[in-house]
């Protein structure tokens, strides 16, 4: 309780705003085609949710979204904390990552469609690869920056190299490569949504297209805002994990 | 000098090639022994190397010219033998005071309840009963040193590598640390390599000094600094004093020249 | 490294050294280059051998081909022109826009209370999600396309900002104070420099945003552009011309990122970090 009346009057001005959108939309001063009134909003959204169409849809999204993102995460942390311990790694692989890196990663989209056609596959590629450089450069830097005297201290207490890769660098590398998986995050929703509004038969993305090309508005915005809160929600409970796995920075 | 020589250093160089910038000899042309459960102090200006001379004691930095023998057998990368503790503590971060003092134990591959009975035990020594879940980051800089010689000492070493162990802490704590560190060793006695650049800390502590000259960093003199440890007033004798500043006017000069060479 | 190099590393190297350490950097790079190649040649091989057919993966000569006739016939520079145009564009009002908001967010209340929330829910939403609201509001044509580009760009430019205005070191402010600055002094003489150099850490944030919400508007508006361009060669199975898109703003990426670590450079020309080695 008294969490929430802390809470509460921080947002404040977001329930100005609201309230802003119902008076403008139900005064006529902007007409209801160009934005529908948050009631009926709610309305639909409260339609598509009973109907079925927001929940198989939502599942499909978020479902090719992890599979891309979990799958960068296991590959791109591997490579970057390889990268940073085997010098033959850095050099055959780092040349490749740094050229890639700044590239738009909303272009691979069309060839991913190329490749993989319009299904979930294409989706997943897109994410995956798209996530994969930013993950790998903050594993990479992170492990860099490893302090030399823990990798002495647990090579002197005992510690095979094997382990001491396992058990300091990689620890080591955590804080930074937590940051860059925070950053892959929200580049997952951005593929995911852009790949899903250009081509697809499936997910909140595509609903959103169907529906704004069907003059459906009032379901469309409730289903953008619906991905709009998603993916605020996936970065807050990310951020909640964050600082429990890394509680031991104070 | 103990009879038996615990250490040997014999003609070691060093070479340091940062990369991008000219190589730089650290070490020129050093020999040292250290005595079965001797304390001695490495004492010289900063950058002299004597750091670098402690690393590769440890096995951390290859020995590239001259050989360093322990107990008759030349060192061939870090070994739980040789335990070391650094100036800034090397706690791992992430694990709690009770965790970093099992890890050396845990790779002994003791069982359960002898690995925590051991931990529990020199946490105990060290004072820091009390604190055993507490992160690092929660400690004050005497509290990590406590858990980091703690950590070290679980793992019963035979020698003991301090690289200026008490440079990172406030007077104060500093010199309760001296206090106790010695209290340790004279219970333990270990054979100990002590690298400061604090004269009163190595003449207090110390059976012997070496001190080195500016870099590149050679055994200027060693000398002799046996004190009453046992007199909790020695640090105001006349004997001690004058040993102070005869040991300060050796490594005065050199601290002079390193600052010249440091700020050309 | 360890402590004891920070003295050696103070010290000067004479010119022997320096002919040495170039010798190294040109090692390095030719490294990269060979690595860079190596890959290159896998592309051509594999599809030349036939381990992919050619639609997968056309080979790297027939792209370098097509980006070439795409060059000549001048639809490149056309492309080329329009994306980095509203690119830019959009990026350049999310920055001066950023900015402003983050400095006054940190000297008015008022302006911290109400827009506080709104970043903090704005930045981590999924925005690109907005884009049919802003073809229906906007339009087609570069007024939603840029505005799309701002709303996406704006969140880390702002962030940044507030964040380095909020940390500038008191003891810099008392001293500037003392000496005699006033509000305005202050914020243009010690807040807005000492927040430099991470306003700019948020602007290299937001300009590959700008970049990557241009790509897929343009892929989902049409028109011209190097995202209209690659979606139309996909709807008509033109795989050299998709790859062709890819090369072409794989580069267009790489040289704005560039470009941008440039400016930092010389603006930051008092720093410590542009005295020191870049190492990654």
């Amino acid at each position: 309780m008294n969490a929430v009346a802390q809470i509460l009057p921080r947002y404040v001005p977001l329930l100005l705003l609201a309230m802003a959108w119902e008076v403008v939309t139900r005064t006529g001063l902007v007409p209801t085609a160009a934005l529908p009134p948050l009631d009926t909003v709610a309305a639909a959204w409260l339609d598509l949710a009973v109907g079925g169409d927001l929940w198989s849809n939502g599942v499909a999204s978020i479902s090719r979204g992890a599979a891309g993102l979990g799958l960068a995460i296991c590959l791109g942390s591997l490579i970057g904390v390889l990268m940073a311990w085997y010098k033959p790694v850095r050099i055959a692989v780092n040349p490749t990552v740094q050229f890639f890196y700044p590239m738009p990663k909303s272009a691979l989209i069309p060839v991913m469609v190329l490749w993989l056609g319009f299904g979930d596959a294409s989706k997943v590629a897109t994410i995956f690869i798209g996530c994969l450089l930013p993950i790998t450069l903050s594993a990479f830097n992170g492990a860099l920056g490893t302090e030399q005297v823990l990798i002495w201290s647990a090579r002197s207490l005992g510690a095979s190299r094997w382990r001491v890769l396992w058990e300091v660098v990689f620890p080591s590398a955590l804080p930074e490569l937590l940051s860059g998986i925070r950053t892959a995050l929200a580049l997952s929703f951005v593929l995911l949504v852009a790949s899903e509004l250009i081509v697809a038969r499936r997910g909140l993305g595509y609903m959103i297209g169907w529906l704004g090309d069907g003059g459906a508005y009032d379901a469309m915005f409730a289903v953008v805002l619906t991905v709009a809160l998603l993916g605020f929600l996936a970065d807050r409970l990310y951020l909640m994990l964050t600082r429990r796995i890394l509680a031991w920075r104070e | 000098m103990s009879s038996t020589a615990h250490i040997v250093i014999d003609r070691v160089s060093h070479e340091y090639r940062p990369a991008r910038r000219r190589p730089v000899l650290a070490l020129d042309d050093v020999s040292l022994a250290v005595g079965d459960r001797e304390f001695l102090a490495l004492l010289g200006p900063s950058g002299c190397g004597k750091s670098t001379l402690l690393y590769l004691v440890g096995g951390f930095l290859p020995v590239e010219e001259g050989t360093i023998q322990v107990e008759g057998r030349p060192v061939d990368g870090p070994g739980p033998d040789r335990g070391i503790v650094f100036q800034h503590f090397a706690l791992f971060p992430w694990k709690t005071v009770i965790q970093n003092v099992l890890y050396g134990l845990e790779k002994k591959g003791l069982p359960r309840e002898e690995r925590l009975r051991v931990a529990h035990e020199f946490i105990e020594l060290v004072g820091l009963a009390g604190f055993e879940d507490s992160y690092p980051a929660q400690l004050s800089g005497g509290m990590k040193q406590r858990a980091a010689i703690a950590r070290t000492l679980t793992i019963d070493p035979s020698i003991l590598l301090m690289d200026e162990p008490f440079g990172a802490l406030d007077a104060q704590t500093r010199s309760l640390m001296q206090a106790e560190l010695l209290r340790i060793w004279q219970r333990s006695r270990k054979t100990v390599i002590f690298v400061t650049h604090d004269v009163h800390e190595a003449v207090f502590l110390a059976e012997r000094i070496a001190v080195m000259s500016a870099r590149p960093g050679r055994i200027k003199e060693i000398v002799d600094a046996r004190v009453d440890r046992h007199d909790p007033e020695v640090q105001r004798t006349p004997q001690f004093l004058e040993m102070v500043d005869h040991v300060w006017n050796l490594v005065r000069a050199e601290a002079i020249q390193a600052q010249r060479s440091g700020a050309a | 490294m360890s402590e004891l190099d920070t003295p050696l590393l103070a010290r000067s190297a004479p010119s022997s050294f320096r002919f040495d350490a170039a010798l190294v950097s040109v090692g390095r790079r030719a490294g990269a280059i060979a690595s860079l190649l190596a890959l290159l040649v896998a592309w051509e091989a594999a599809s030349r051998s036939g381990i992919v057919t050619p639609f997968l993966l056309p080979p790297l000569s027939a792209v370098l081909n097509r980006v070439a006739e795409d060059a000549m016939s001048g639809e490149l520079a056309l492309n080329l022109g329009q994306t980095l145009y509203r690119a830019i564009a959009g990026f350049a009002i999310a920055g001066a826009a950023g900015v402003v908001i983050g400095i006054l967010m940190t000297r008015r209340p008022w302006v911290r209370w109400f827009f506080d929330p709104i970043v903090s829910v704005g930045f981590p939403m999924p925005k690109i999600a907005f884009l049919p609201i802003f073809m229906l509001w906007l339009g087609l044509y570069d007024v939603s396309k840029i505005s799309m580009a701002v709303f996406n760009a704006i969140f880390p430019v702002i962030a940044a900002t507030m964040a380095a205005a909020e940390g500038v070191d008191r003891h810099l402010l008392w001293s500037a104070r003392s000496l005699g600055a006033n509000e305005r002094q202050l914020l243009r003489e010690i807040i807005l420099p000492a927040a430099l150099p991470q306003i700019l850490t948020g602007l290299q944030v937001a300009l590959p945003i700008s970049m990557i919400v241009m790509i897929v508007t343009e892929m989902l508006m049409g028109g011209q552009g190097l995202g209209g361009a690659m979606i139309a060669a996909s709807r008509f199975a033109d795989s050299p011309g998709v790859f062709a898109g890819i090369v072409e703003i794989a580069v267009a990426g790489l040289c704005l990122v560039k470009g941008i670590a440039v400016l930092r450079r010389h603006l930051l020309a008092w720093h410590q970090e542009a005295q020191e080695p870049t190492t990654v």
